[in-house]
């Protein structure tokens, strides 16, 4: 996914209400967006609603943008706050339902985790982790985003994402070997 | 391990080193190292493997659907004046000024005709300088994202401005349905699809107080709460599009 050159150009257009200048926004980043609240929720449904959400989120507050960041890096740390406002919210409510992924006598539940490989396994491993190092992982090895990018979305410094990053994965390759004994 | 040899070994297993000899020196002398390595090397690879989470078409469309009929529902701030109109404003209250200076220099030092000219022509032009606010009239769904909030102050405000240019006496039709809404409220009821098309256009919490067929079919539309907020919105049907709120 190549960041257009113009985009805060195209962020400038949002602020007059100018449509089509959002919908190009969004074409380039919505997958991502949609990729990062997924791993995060762990649920397609809340992805769906934090997805949606976060370019609420971005079309309100466009004229607060101020470029010091790439436009990709200011959306995706809405949408990261936007998962961690869900969180939040689900904590609050604990007889919501469990994320469908775990849900394994749903058949087609379980059709859907053997289409989709290693996946399930991986996604259990992350959801054991501290909430910090999941998401550092989750945008570092998951998302490919490059370090001093997650430390500006996340909003620390980035020794901290760097540490964050090496012991998250350190739990989580515990947590796969425990898996992969039983 | 301490918190050094950790970066180090983590940075060399994501191949974010530029300069790998120290890294590589730990491995092969320390135990530790080498398991930490390959533990980091096999959850980078683990992830990596992992597939690609995307959302189908189907789920792209809704999204797209779904934000867009919120931002129409919601309301947006008014489009600056432009600096010609600003500029229209400072004038006349120059001239309003200048006049007044003229009314009483004629008062105390009985000044002529030349000053009252004077005044009328700048009450004239303080007459003509363009009203701010206007009552909300849509040309179809695209417009709506520009419609000010719907408040009775803008309402207000509105009274009398461009109601000649409108194909519809929709202001006389909104007072009426006031003024009749405690009769109309009890014996108007809602189906399924005007109920349906309330919802999208953000209305939900409104009834529909009387429908008018003039060019076109019109739903005339209040809120729940018509006492405190007596706001009259038209909907055009079967398009459902909030054509003027008064």
């Amino acid at each position: 996914m190549t960041v257009p050159g113009n985009e805060a150009e195209l962020l400038t257009r949002v602020v007059s209400g100018d449509r089509e200048a959002f919908d190009a926004v969004m074409r380039v980043h919505q997958d991502r967006v949609f990729s990062v609240c997924l791993r995060i929720l762990g649920d397609r449904e809340r992805a769906l609603d934090a997805t949606q959400d976060t370019f609420l989120t971005v079309f309100r507050k466009a004229g607060q943008f101020q470029g010091r960041s790439a436009v990709g890096t200011w959306i995706y740390r809405i949408a990261v706050n936007t998962c961690y406002d869900q969180l939040r919210r689900a904590q609050r409510r604990p007889s919501e339902s469990l994320p469908d992924h775990v849900d394994l006598s749903d058949p087609s539940a379980e059709e859907a985790i053997e289409s989709a490989a290693v996946r399930p396994e991986i996604e259990l491993a992350l959801a054991q982790l501290p909430p910090d190092f999941r998401n550092a992982v989750i945008l570092s090895d998951l998302e490919g985003l490059p370090l001093p990018e997650i430390a500006e979305i996340i909003g620390v410094p980035i020794g901290t994402i760097k540490s964050r990053v090496f012991r998250g994965r350190r739990l989580l390759a515990k947590h796969l070997g425990n898996q992969n004994d039983q | 391990m301490h918190e050094h040899p950790l970066d180090l070994i983590a940075a060399l297993a994501d191949g974010s080193l530029s300069d790998e000899a120290e890294a590589r020196a730990l491995i092969e002398t320390c135990q530790e190292c080498r398991d930490e390595h390959r533990a980091q090397t096999e959850v980078i690879g683990w992830l990596a493997a992992a597939p690609a989470a995307e959302m189908t078409d189907l789920e792209k469309a809704s999204l797209h659907r779904d934000l867009w009929t919120e931002l129409r529902n919601e309301p947006t701030r008014s489009p600056a004046t432009p600096w010609w109109q600003r500029l229209s404003y400072v004038a006349a209250g120059l001239l309003v000024m200048v006049g007044l200076v003229g009314v009483l220099n004629n008062g105390m030092l009985g000044g002529g005709a030349e000053s009252r000219a004077t005044t009328t022509a700048a009450a004239q032009a303080f007459d003509e300088a363009p009203t701010e606010e206007v009552p909300f009239v849509a040309q179809g769904n695209d417009d709506l994202e520009a419609a000010p909030e719907m408040t009775t102050e803008t309402t207000a405000a509105a009274e009398g401005a461009g109601e000649e240019s409108l194909p519809v006496p929709f202001e006389e039709l909104a007072d009426e349905a006031r003024a009749n809404q405690a009769d109309r409220v009890a014996t108007q009821g809602t189906d399924g699809d005007t109920e349906e098309c309330l919802a999208r256009v953000g209305l939900d919490e409104h009834l529909v107080v009387d429908e008018v067929e003039l060019d076109r079919t019109y739903l005339l539309v209040m809120p729940v709460d018509s006492e405190a907020e007596p706001i009259v919105t038209f909907v055009v049907m079967p398009e459902c599009e909030i054509v003027y709120v008064g």
